[in-house]
């Protein structure tokens, strides 16, 4: 490619990428090094979206990681393979995109987002929450399956994992970006609104929400993992479901989280 | 193939230079690999073919393999076809590992004296087993000196394909890599264009191709075609592109490349003239055509259509019907006939019936082909066939109920627990369904290896409360429920419950039954503090076990002694020797590999913590023989890597390491924690206190082990190399001490509840701890070390105990006090080291005498150290070194007592070894016995 996507940090970004971090520490000095290559991307600097979502996730992971540190888990050993597995997606998804409509390995999910690098401008709040719905809706499913595989254990509910998994919930709330109660609310609304179960919208319980359909679907990917078609199937349909998400998120729709 | 098919090669020059290079520089252990990924069209496969040839031009046996995207697979199947090329049938062999090895054996036929090039095409498809075995190939186990040469559909990798996880954790060692193969830029495509127009496309043609093509070489390639053919507007797509050449086919050849699109590829002649209705000629003629278009490849094997990407499209565009038709005419070839005896590819039978729309058809092949699964031990593959056997019957058939049971079953033993849990609960369900105990016992197996322990035991319960229940089933529900009380640390339950299974099983048990329950009371009581009980009921075992002459009971009582001696009741050196006795009595059976192989890691476990590490070396060496393969590789790699540090030899050790790693990246997290600590004890003695630390600090974070002992072992590790980097005057990672101390102090809270045995391990290492963080604060205590030192004494010990007295010695010199005794202390350690060939440690305390200027010579001389396992060859040769100590003391004329306190073993033990001595100079009085040894001396 003659005109990268990453403009004058083309080569930053490209050596940052060659890094395929493998345990939590180095996770979170990848996500730093990028968080400062993403504020020179041009034309919007620090200004860009991607920059919002990035922010956000490497406070999470400092969080996950003053947790493992302080031994706050029952089972770390999955935790960090989680952590791992978690961002080696969002890593991937940076190396695949090489533009709009060049990058067929890059999941749509993602797309949506890294488009809006170059702008139109797009408020914070909801573009952090375009990249959380696509770490979390897209990702997290696989990156848990993964884990487990790599572990030689079941996704099971009540158990320690099950329980490590739904800690990070409160890192999640806790970080998500100085926010104030009413905020959360309304983000909670509208990804509640947009996994169409409409039932859950008054729990209040958006991230826990969110984050346990990603259990189930990792419970339901865990089940067809050998079979590579039904997984390619899966993971088509995770990608539209949480594009279509992303897109509504930012379009003007989603700034009134803001 | 020939090369003038393929287009020109562009702009791939410097990978293809630099794959032949990595594959022909094998790692410490003679292996190397390189995974191509990328997306489709981007040129792998043309990659793997260019390489191929020039590597059998430089002189490899090469063999190709490719895997099959019918989903289900038979196990290994790539590597079994490869073989079947040079004429190699592989046959079923008696596990798992004995078949890993008989597939090494052939590729080492294979080879010859040459280096072997596997090379593995759409590696993204193969089954799980394909996967292990070259794992276990590229960790050297196979003993083939292989290089892996594989293509990956970058597609694949996304989402949560396993060979996400593999390729993650190889990516790290130094003898493979993983290329990924980017789409060409602007120039080469131009560049592309050029060369197969001849130079005629004008700039602006060359640039379109680019931007329609995106650099993906395929689809320029084809591009620039359409441009020199004059084809005047460019096709937008791929599928343009082929629709339009597939149009222009004659008729027969248009229904040829249909068919072979719905086939298996490679698609044999004889199978595709019994699929397509022409006459022979008219078939030849069609496929010359198909061929000439560039649509079809033909090879020795059958054919295949160019590329993968044209079959997708094919697939596409034929209707329902058509297709339906075609596998049902691919069925009909492919099922058996009166004139082939060969049984059918039973995986793609059943592919073919299931796709025509006759489920009924496919069934006896769907079961047979999960049968030859089992007999491969692809136990995933058979999971899946047997699942797939049940999608195809109604809950009318009566064969369901044995197909659950085999589902249920295949499901447990590819750990797909939950899965076994619920075809469990649906073969409960049936109207025959087996006997309600033998459900229970089922269903607490299936829970136990869940790891859900609480329900698994409620089970067990129910089962031996269960009315159907035979006296036989009732003693294996109680043997195995000791067993798992007894994992679960309630070593009182554990005992009561053992107590029983023992009672029944010596009325109505099998002799395993009656192993289990013996082991299940023998640890039981020796946790409980009485530890002769225990020895005398496993004692027993063992006799029954002789008795029945049976290799597996033999294996399992064996192991169970030796584990209970060398670990819970410290006696390592009777532990060894009755591990020794054991795998030599297997060994003379010609049966129980696995127990052999177990028994020598006990064996040389129990040999390296007592110091004798030659002879470790020896019995390692041995065990390795036995070619393992899965957890007990990974132990055995482990314990020899152990060996390597100890002796300071990096670059074996380095082998080992990424031989353990390589094992690992195909699942297997409870080795990781030992795998840290080796990788932070090499990287000390090499100075880098860095990378110990990071190794340390991932043990930290990243496990939860209850195991007391592989913590205290890390965390002293991670003590010690703060230590090192404060006394080579770097600073020490405050944040790593702080996570160290609070190691330590969960260690010290725990080791209170730890039953007795262990205390003793974890005090020790509490005291090393203790004592290196006297040093990170820099106060020159002896104190400290001269108690670790009592405390490993007492242990027998010897390396630690050395090792604290070095550092005893270090503080106090250093405080100029008790120089005398301080002396004594570093003499003592160094001839402890120079006896076990502990060179690195050696060299420490050489420098540290050295620079207190203390001779450490006086009495032992300063020697080469020999070479591990080199012996006289002489009669005594025969001999261990124990052994020798013993002989040389009973030549002396010293009593048994006498020779136990001399060596600090048991009077006991002396007896076994003087019984050994016996055996092996075949003499029989202590005087005969002296004879020879002073003959020989």
């Amino acid at each position: 490619m003659n005109q990268s996507v990453w403009g004058p940090v083309h080569r930053e970004m490209t050596d940052l990428l060659q890094g395929h971090p493998d345990d939590v520490p180095a996770v979170v000095d990848q996500l730093r090094a990028l968080q400062e290559v993403l504020g020179h991307v041009p034309p919007l600097l620090v200004g860009n979206p991607l920059c919002d979502f990035n922010k956000l996730y490497l406070t999470i992971t400092e969080g996950v990681l003053e947790r493992l540190y302080a031994g706050k888990f029952k089972d770390p050993a999955f935790l960090s393979r989680l952590d791992v597995e978690f961002a080696a997606r969002y890593f991937d998804a940076l190396r695949a995109w090489a533009g709009a409509g060049t990058s067929p390995r890059c999941p749509e999910v993602w797309a949506c987002l890294f488009q809006r690098i170059p702008g139109p401008d797009c408020r914070p709040l909801p573009s952090a929450c375009a990249g959380v719905n696509a770490h979390i809706n897209f990702d997290l499913p696989f990156a848990l399956v993964t884990t487990f595989d790599h572990l030689g254990t079941d996704p099971i509910d009540e158990s320690d994992q099950h329980h490590d998994y739904l800690e990070i919930n409160d890192i999640f709330a806790e970080a998500i970006p100085g926010l104030r109660r009413g905020y959360l609310e309304k983000w909670q609304l509208l990804i509640d609104t947009m996994n169409g179960c409409l039932d859950d919208w008054w729990q209040g319980e958006a991230v826990e929400y969110t984050r346990n359909v990603a259990w189930r679907n990792a419970q339901k990917l865990w089940g067809v993992r050998h079979d590579m078609l039904a997984t390619d199937r899966e993971r088509a349909g995770l990608d539209r479901t949480a594009a279509g998400l992303s897109k509504l998120l930012l379009s003007p729709l989603g700034s009134f989280l803001q | 193939m020939s090369s003038e098919e393929d287009g020109p090669l562009v702009g791939r020059a410097d990978t293809l230079t630099q794959i032949q290079s990595d594959l022909h520089s094998a790692g410490p252990g003679g292996t190397s690999a390189v995974f191509v990924t990328g997306e489709s069209g981007v040129g792998k496969s043309r990659l793997l073919r260019e390489t191929a040839v020039a590597m059998r031009d430089a002189g490899f046996a090469v063999l190709s393999g490719m895997c099959l995207d019918i989903g289900d697979a038979s196990p290994l199947h790539p590597v079994l076809q490869a073989l079947r090329q040079f004429d190699h049938n592989v046959q079923p062999a008696g596990d798992a590992g004995a078949l890993l090895d008989r597939v090494s054996q052939d590729l080492r036929a294979v080879a010859g004296d040459r280096r072997l090039l596997l090379v593995l095409d759409d590696l993204q498809w193969a089954d799980r087993s394909t996967r292990q075995l070259l794992l276990y190939l590229l960790a050297g186990l196979g003993d083939v000196r292989i290089a892996v040469l594989a293509a990956v559909r970058a597609e694949a990798l996304q989402g949560a394909h396993p060979l996400r996880k593999v390729l993650a954790e190889l990516r790290r060692l130094r003898s493979v890599r993983v290329v990924d193969l980017a789409p060409l830029d602007r120039d080469r495509t131009v560049e592309l264009v050029g060369a197969i127009t001849g130079g005629k496309a004008d700039a602006e043609d060359a640039d379109r191709v680019y931007k329609r093509s995106g650099g993906n070489p395929f689809v320029a390639e084809e591009l620039a075609r359409d441009l020199r053919d004059g084809r005047v507007e460019l096709s937008d797509t791929l599928r343009e592109i082929f629709l339009s050449r597939v149009d222009e086919l004659p008729p027969h050849a248009h229904s040829v490349v249909h068919a072979i699109a719905a086939g298996v590829e490679p698609v044999g002649h004889d199978v595709l003239a019994r699929v397509v209705p022409l006459s022979e000629a008219e078939l030849i003629e069609a496929v010359r055509a198909a061929v000439d278009h560039r649509i079809v490849t033909g090879a020795d094997d059958g054919y295949r259509l160019r590329h993968r990407l044209v079959a997708e499209i094919l697939a596409a565009e034929v209707l329902p019907a058509e297709a339906t038709v075609l596998h049902r005419q691919y069925a009909l070839a492919l099922e058996p006939s009166a004139g082939t005896p060969a049984e059918p590819d039973h995986a793609r039978l059943a592919h073919h019936w299931q796709k025509a729309g006759e489920p009924g058809r496919a069934l006896p092949s769907v079961v047979a082909a999960a049968r030859s699964a089992e007999e491969l031990y692809g136990f995933t593959e058979a999971h899946r066939y047997w699942s797939s056997a049940l999608e195809l019957t109604t809950d009318a058939a009566p064969e369901r109920t044995e197909l659950l049971a085999h589902a249920a079953e295949s499901a447990h033993q590819c750990g797909e627990h939950l899965r076994a849990l619920s075809r469990l609960d649906d073969l409960s369900r049936r109207p025959d369904a087996p006997s309600q105990c033998d459900l229970h016992l089922r269903r607490a197996r299936y829970l136990a290896a869940a790891g859900r322990t609480a329900t698994a035991e409620a089970e067990y319960e129910r089962a031996l409360e269960a009315p159907d229940c035979s006296p036989r089933q009732r003693a294996s529900a109680a043997a195995y429920l000791a067993e798992l009380l007894l994992h679960l640390g309630r070593y009182a339950d554990a005992n009561a419950r053992a107590v029983d299974a023992l009672e029944m099983a010596e009325v109505n048990g099998s002799t395993a039954d009656l192993v289990r329950a013996s082991a299940a009371l023998g640890f039981s009581a020796a946790f409980r503090e009485d530890p002769d009980a225990g020895l005398a009921v496993i004692r027993n075992a063992v006799d029954i076990a002789e008795r029945s002459g049976h290799p597996d009971e033999l294996g399992v009582a064996y192991l169970h002694l030796a584990e209970l001696l060398a670990g819970p009741l410290n006696n390592i050196e009777e532990g060894v020797l009755v591990a020794r006795r054991g795998a030599a009595r297997l060994a003379s059976l010609g049966a129980g590999r696995t127990y052999q192989t177990r028994l020598l890691a006990i064996a040389a476990n129990g040999l390296f913590r007592v110091g004798q590490w030659g002879e470790a070396d020896t019995v390692l060496e041995a065990a390795m023989r036995h070619r393992p393969s899965g957890a007990d590789a990974v132990e055995l790699l482990l314990a020899r890597c152990r060996l390597w540090v100890g002796f300071g030899d990096v670059q074996a050790a380095h082998r080992d390491l990424d031989a353990v790693a390589t094992l690992l990246a195909g699942g297997g997290a409870r080795h990781v924690l030992p795998m840290l600590t080796l990788r932070a004890g090499l990287a000390m003695w090499q100075g880098e206190h860095a990378t110990a630390r990071a190794a340390v600090q991932r043990g930290l974070t990243e496990t939860r082990s209850d195991d007391l002992v592989l913590i205290g072992v890390l965390a002293w590790h991670g003590l010690r190399a703060e230590a090192e980097a404060h006394a080579a005057g770097q600073p020490v990672d405050a944040g790593a001490l702080r996570r160290l101390t609070v190691a330590v102090e969960r260690m010290a809270a725990g080791v209170g509840n730890a039953a007795l045995p262990v205390r003793g391990v974890i005090d020790g290492y509490l005291d090393l701890c203790a004592a290196e963080l006297s040093r990170v604060e820099g106060r020159q205590d002896p104190a400290p070390w001269a108690k670790a030192a009592t405390t490993w004494d007492k242990r027998r010990q010897p390396y630690p105990a050395a090792y604290s007295r070095l550092r005893q010695a270090e503080a106090a010199l250093r405080r100029k006090s008790r120089k005398t005794a301080a002396i004594g202390a570093l003499r003592e350690a160094y001839a402890t080291a120079t006896a076990m060939g502990a060179r690195p440690f050696a060299a420490e305390i050489v420098s540290v005498a050295h620079r207190y200027k203390v001779t450490l010579a006086d009495d032992v001389p300063t020697r080469e150290f020999p070479a591990p396992g080199t012996g006289e060859a002489d009669e005594l040769s025969l001999l261990t070194v124990r052994e020798r100590e013993v002989l040389a003391a009973v030549a002396e004329g010293l009593t048994n007592r006498e020779i136990g306190e001399r060596l600090f073993i048991s009077e006991r033990t002396v007896g076994v070894h003087v019984g050994h001595i016996f055996d092996k100079l075949q003499v029989r009085t202590r005087v005969q016995a002296s004879r020879v040894f002073l003959t020989a001396a």
